[in-house]
């Protein structure tokens, strides 16, 4: 079952009537979305509540989502034009050329053209979970790093996975499990400590 | 969250994931992972909290369910038609088959005859005759002269 279709299956979760359905729908993809706003969105503070006006509007017109497109496509697009709006209802120009396109928004994660937009309250908490992850990720038995970056930074399918480290993919898959709760487990202590805002 | 699972499993699975479980926790926390491994210059604290704040006064959406029920009706009947034409093209082709066949295979049923009856006595002369360059000697030995034998007693 690809990704996408994980997405659709909540998304029609969401369609019954399921609010928790867009929790998980919102906690996947609120950076992501976070960092594409920041674009058109200069002040961190704005970007954030522009992210969080943007979900509200896409849990609005889900009904109206057919399943055509990805979800996150049309996230986007919904996240590009509210960020657009918000730009002209406080009498700001929106950037006029914008280097990306909202089909091709999955693929500005590798871009390295965006400025800090942690807050400053947060910055300092940021930097601290990345470089959580960071350390861990280095710390990690190679086999579980290689799975683990594959998967994350790569994009890699299981099967893929298994093709390049010549493996079944029941060991891909535990390899990854393991990975994650190894650098999970050094995270959770640092958000248990964070105070006010949950990461 | 790795697109998978099988399709029988999710629905299970987002029942399980339900608020504040720890299967809800790990969801959240291995989407920061891999957040801050693919995006470390953006990481933001979460605002799914803030974005379920807001949502508590928004009704609850439902859709029409006349998408779905009506895509899955458009896949079954596709799937049944399908099936019903692909019976139909086997059917009419055994028939097809079934009637150019059988007139030859009653043809055939009379010409046959037992095969006593076509071998002639002089006949058995040459094969023995000849039977050192039968091709058939090599792998069989013995058998073939006593396929000759056998023939004997009908010739005299």
């Amino acid at each position: 079952m690809a990704d996408r279709e994980v997405d659709q299956q909540l998304v029609e979760r969401v369609q019954r009537g399921d609010k928790h359905a867009f929790d998980l729908l919102v906690s996947k993809y609120q950076r992501k979305l976070g960092r594409l706003i920041s674009r058109f969105v200069k002040d961190p503070a704005e970007a954030e509540d522009v992210t969080q006006d943007a979900f509200i509007k896409a849990y609005r017109a889900l009904p109206g989502f057919r399943g055509e497109s990805a979800f996150y496509t049309w996230l986007y697009r919904i996240g590009i034009n509210t960020a657009k709006n918000h730009l002209l209802a406080n009498k700001r120009r929106p950037p006029t050329s914008t280097p990306f396109d909202s089909e091709d928004s999955e693929s500005f994660e590798e871009a390295s053209l965006l400025r800090e937009v942690t807050t400053p309250e947060n910055e300092l908490m940021s930097k601290q979970v990345v470089d959580v992850v960071q350390t861990s990720l280095q710390q990690l038995p190679e086999d579980l790093r290689s799975a683990l970056t594959l998967r994350e930074i790569e994009g890699l399918s299981y099967e893929e996975i298994a093709t390049v480290m010549n493996c079944p993919i029941g060991t891909v898959r535990s390899r990854i499990f393991r990975a994650r709760e190894a650098v999970a487990e050094n995270l959770r202590p640092l958000l248990e400590t964070s105070k006010g805002n949950r990461w | 969250m790795d697109g998978e699972l099988f399709e029988d499993e999710a629905e299970g699975l987002f029942d399980r994931i339900g608020r504040g479980t720890d299967a809800h926790k790990d969801w959240e926390l291995y989407h920061l992972i891999g957040d801050a491994l693919r995006q470390p210059d953006h990481i933001h604290c979460d605002l799914s909290a803030r974005v379920r704040e807001q949502m508590r006064d928004e009704p609850t959406v439902l859709a029409p369910r006349s998408h779905t029920v009506k895509r899955k009706v458009r896949t079954v009947a596709l799937s049944a038609a399908a099936s019903l034409a692909a019976v139909g093209v086997v059917a009419w082709m055994s028939q097809q088959i079934g009637s150019e066949t059988l007139p030859q295979m009653a043809l055939q049923k009379n010409a046959i005859r037992p095969v006593s009856m076509q071998i002639q006595s002089r006949s058995n002369d040459y094969l023995m005759a000849h039977q050192e360059f039968s091709p058939s000697t090599d792998m069989n030995g013995g058998a073939s002269y006593i396929r000759m034998v056998s023939y004997g007693p009908e010739g005299k």
